[in-house]
């Protein structure tokens, strides 16, 4: 193993390791654009150049293997000379047009120039290249070729994660730009991406495009509930309002977000938001849609059924089981199974639900039907109501008609609800509630609310409580905790 | 002393062959790769396209036990401004060229090599193919050379333009039907070069220069020359001079030698006011330091410059020197690959403020902006491009202020419009 010294401070690390990787575990920032992680290595920015005892050269850290006895220094006035020059070369042709380009405040450029550079621009500005700006490039992006280091980031990305290879530098020196090649558009399912991996403004998401500035968005760590995956990423937002989820590198599940992905956070504030009932299609306040519900349930009593759903946390399928606890029927499943694993060599699971396995872990704690056997029985007409998520419930369409029981359900969002259903409750999303979810790999994760439910819409296991005891149960819930753990007695 | 490139009628394979040639071939397939190595190394010969790394050393870079394919590249994109000499040994001996790959071959166990010819050199590339095809038609080269059961097929491929794929490794990539930007290095081409194989990479003069090594050893050689600069270098004189041309002068002749011997002096009435001496590239030499200096690496290096590639640019005292830098810039801002951060951005900003000086529109603030900018893309970059700007650019504004200074003032020569591209 390589013993390496930089800036006094010595480690040995594993053979193969480079010098930038290697300061990065001493705790000493190199900085870089070109340089991702998790791309091939590409040593074109020249921002990481350090100073390498017995190299008459300044070498990057980003592309030289760490040797043993090796020393490094990057705080020599060599170093900073190189920054600062490398800096004012990417600066001269950028139009430098901050105030309006939404990657300021999280850019590359002005960071890297607050803390390297300050220098006072020595070039005229009427002697900047011009180049393409604003060009709309796939259904999520706008490329603006202006602001634009050719760092290749986004090529490397397009060429090495999804092997799609869409874009390429074209052109020569100063006049080099980014471009779709011929024949192909820029729709891989994982292009927002590039947003994220773009250090200057090139790259910017048609979504966000001009809604924050970036300063005053508040990031909230949660899980995508997007697919089986579960990848795990940040919500930004402000005031009340999601602006955009990005993905929170893993070494586990993900380092990217699928463009699917990214966009769940739309349905909080869709224009199809439930934010009352609807009994038959008709919208009504909450209470008497509680009311309505319960009084179906009553009707019921043990024809009553209860479904759980892939789509649920483990909490809210808990409270569910809880439900069907007490009104004592034997008319519940949880059996849910979907094939899991990933699809597209990427991100994208095979299951598009998110909790397949969460749902199967309260079959095992509170029992209940197979799902056939469910279906079956709903099918024959001896169940004459079933309490479901819309989703979930969308799968027995046949069964339901055949025997023709009522249905009430929750949803988040109307779009979600099936064709007859008898009264629909709506719930607090996950980006409004926390709750427990397995993916596929059995990672047990944990949403986290960034943004207040509208008024009067509480978590699923906190309206089923309501409708409990509207109908004269008591299911003793407090929490989502709780319902994990009543299924448990 | 005899010419060991440039020799007269040795175009063809028959005059080729009565002179002497393909004879070290057959010496080279009795002797084991080691030996051809150790005998280049002995002859001290050194690269000949610009860089003077000693060629037995490279070979033997190449290692011995790497499995798969390995490559030889003959590096004929000749495109330095001021150097013309791959053409004309191309031109006037084809066959020591081809004699010098199958032997180089055979040194490092190559199977196949391939000459990257510029693509403007069309007469040239014609004349190595009918070389090549004599050739092979003798058995000198392709399946069991000579029935030395050594194999050795030769291609031709023809650039398109670019000046940067005679950087040995954006040749490379170009070769491999990519665009053609240098590689990061390590790994060097020896390790893995072409396809991923083992590759040495030579110049023209370089691999002509072999033959002779082999047939007459390499003291014989090494005995030529000065110093560590051993052997011929083929010198390409141009500008204001009697005789310009391509000329054949061992190592270590003087430049006032080969000014006023072998080009016949300046022309009438002209006086020396300064040289590039190796390619547009090497830093630029006053006429006081020109003709105290000798043409070797050595020498040349200590009088701040380089002998690159041999390209010999004399510039009378009638030449603006603001005029030329401005020339250079264009050429090297029109070339870069624009993969490097200095070089792709400080290559622009060096014309636009040659173009601000040479219209008179200048500042004497330019010239020192000019002169750290150039300084800033020393020697920060992948591949050396960056530097070939930065050094006439630094040497130029050092030894020549005055002039930039008489420009900045609006002096000099008369204002031009700038240049439209």
């Amino acid at each position: 193993m390589p013993k390496i010294t930089i800036d006094g401070k010595t480690a040995e690390v594993a053979k193969g390791t480079t010098v930038l990787e290697a300061a990065q575990q001493l705790g000493v920032y190199v900085p870089r654009y070109c340089y991702h992680p998790k791309l091939p290595i590409s040593g074109n920015c020249r921002m990481c150049l350090v100073e390498v005892e017995k190299s008459p050269k300044l070498l990057t850290a980003c592309s030289t293997e760490a040797a043993d006895g090796m020393v490094v220094r990057t705080d020599t006035d060599k170093v900073k000379t190189a920054r600062r020059d490398v800096l004012e070369y990417l600066l001269i042709n950028h139009p430098l047009d901050c105030p309006i380009c939404d990657q300021a405040g999280e850019c590359g450029l002005q960071d890297y120039y607050m803390e390297y550079s300050r220098a006072k621009s020595r070039f005229p500005n009427e002697d900047k290249v011009r180049r393409q700006k604003r060009r709309a490039l796939g259904p999520h992006l706008v490329l603006d070729n202006e602001r634009c280091i050719l760092c290749t980031r986004c090529v490397r990305f397009c060429s090495e994660v999804t092997k799609t290879s869409e874009l390429e530098v074209m052109g020569r020196g100063d006049r080099s730009y980014i471009d779709l090649k011929e024949g192909k558009a820029l729709d891989n399912g994982y292009t927002l991406n590039l947003a994220d991996i773009c250090p200057v403004g090139a790259w910017t998401s048609r979504d966000f495009r001009f809604k924050q500035r970036v300063w005053f968005l508040k990031k909230t760590p949660t899980v995508c509930l997007g697919c089986a995956t579960g990848c795990l990423v940040e919500a930004h937002h402000n005031k009340n309002t999601i602006y955009r989820l990005s993905p929170r590198p893993n070494a586990e599940t993900n380092t990217w977000l699928c463009d699917r992905g990214r966009m769940t956070y739309k349905s909080v504030s869709a224009g199809d938001r439930l934010v009352k009932g609807i009994v038959k299609n008709g919208l009504i306040e909450l209470e008497p849609a509680l009311r309505e519900a319960a009084a179906r349930l009553d009707e019921a009593r043990d024809a009553a059924a209860v479904l759980g759903s892939p789509w649920l946390s483990v909490e809210d399928n808990s409270a569910l089981a809880l439900l069907a606890r007490a009104l004592k029927t034997e008319n519940y499943s949880f059996d849910f199974s979907a094939e899991q694993g990933i699809k597209d060599g990427i991100l994208i699971n095979k299951d598009p639900a998110p909790n397949t396995a969460g749902a199967r872990q309260v079959k095992a704690a509170a029992g209940g039907l197979s799902f056939s056997d469910f279906a079956k029985r709903a099918a024959s007409g001896r169940i004459k109501l079933i309490v479901a998520e819309a989703r979930a419930a969308a799968a027995l369409k046949d069964e339901l008609k055949a025997g023709g029981a009522a249905l009430v359900v929750f949803a988040v969002n109307r779009g979600e609800v099936p064709e007859g259903a008898q009264t629909t409750l709506p719930y607090a999303s996950y980006f409004e509630t926390q709750g427990t979810f397995v993916n596929y790999q059995g990672f047990s994760r944990r949403t986290r609310p960034s943004v207040e439910p509208p008024e009067g819409v509480r978590p699923l296991w906190a309206m089923l409580t309501s409708l409990a005891s509207y109908s004269g149960l008591s299911l003793g819930l407090n929490s989502g905790d709780d319902a994990i753990r009543g299924i448990k007695k | 002393m005899e010419n060991i490139l440039l020799k007269d009628n040795v175009t063809g394979l028959e005059s080729y062959f009565a002179a002497g040639g393909y004879k070290a071939l057959k010496k080279a397939l009795a002797m084991k790769p080691a030996d051809l190595i150790e005998e280049v190394k002995k002859s001290g010969l050194r690269g000949r396209g610009g860089a003077g790394f000693p060629t037995g050393l490279k070979w033997s870079f190449v290692p011995k036990d790497a499995e798969g394919p390995r490559y030889l590249v003959c590096n004929a994109d000749e495109g330095e401004p001021g150097t013309f000499k791959d053409r004309e040994l191309i031109l006037r001996n084809p066959h020591a060229l081809i004699e010098g790959m199958a032997i180089a071959a055979r040194a490092i166990g190559a199977g196949t090599g391939y000459i990257y010819i510029r693509g403007e050199f069309v007469a040239e590339a014609r004349a190595l193919e009918k070389a090549a095809a004599e050739a092979r038609a003798k058995g000198f080269i392709g399946g069991n050379m000579l029935g030395s059961g050594s194999d050795f097929e030769l291609y031709l491929h023809r650039g398109a333009g670019a000046y940067i794929c005679g950087e040995e490794t954006a040749l490379l990539e170009s070769l491999e039907g990519f665009k053609g930007q240098p590689r990061l290095k390590p790994p060097f081409p020896a390790v893995k070069g072409l396809f991923g194989g083992p590759t040495v990479i030579n110049n023209v003069e370089t691999l002509a220069s072999v033959p002779a090594i082999i047939d007459k050893g390499g003291a014989w050689y090494a005995a030529i020359g000065a110093g560590k600069s051993t052997g011929t270098k083929l010198f390409c004189v141009s500008g204001p001079v009697n005789k310009p041309g391509v000329y054949e002068l061992p190592l270590g002749a003087a430049f006032r030698e080969l000014l006023e011997k072998t080009c016949g002096g300046l022309k009438p009435g002209k006086k020396l006011k300064a040289v590039i001496p190796g390619g547009s590239s090497t830093p630029v030499l006053t006429a006081e330091e020109a003709w105290a200096v000798k043409l070797d690496y050595e020498s040349l290096a200590a009088a701040g410059s380089m002998l690159g590639s041999g390209g010999v640019i004399v510039i009378d005292e009638s030449q603006c020197m603001v005029k030329l830098l401005q020339v250079l810039a264009r050429f090297y801002h029109h070339e870069s690959c624009g993969q490097c951060t200095p070089c792709r951005e400080g290559c622009g900003w060096i014309e636009k403020i040659m173009d601000r000086l040479e219209s008179g529109k200048g500042s004497p603030k330019d010239i020192d902006t000019l002169y750290s900018v150039a300084e800033g893309m020393t020697g920060r970059t992948i591949c050396p491009l960056a530097d070939a700007m930065a050094m006439p650019v630094m040497s130029f504004v050092k030894k020549f202020r005055s002039e930039f200074e008489a420009h900045a003032a609006g002096k000099c020569c008369p204002p031009e419009a700038p240049v439209k591209h």
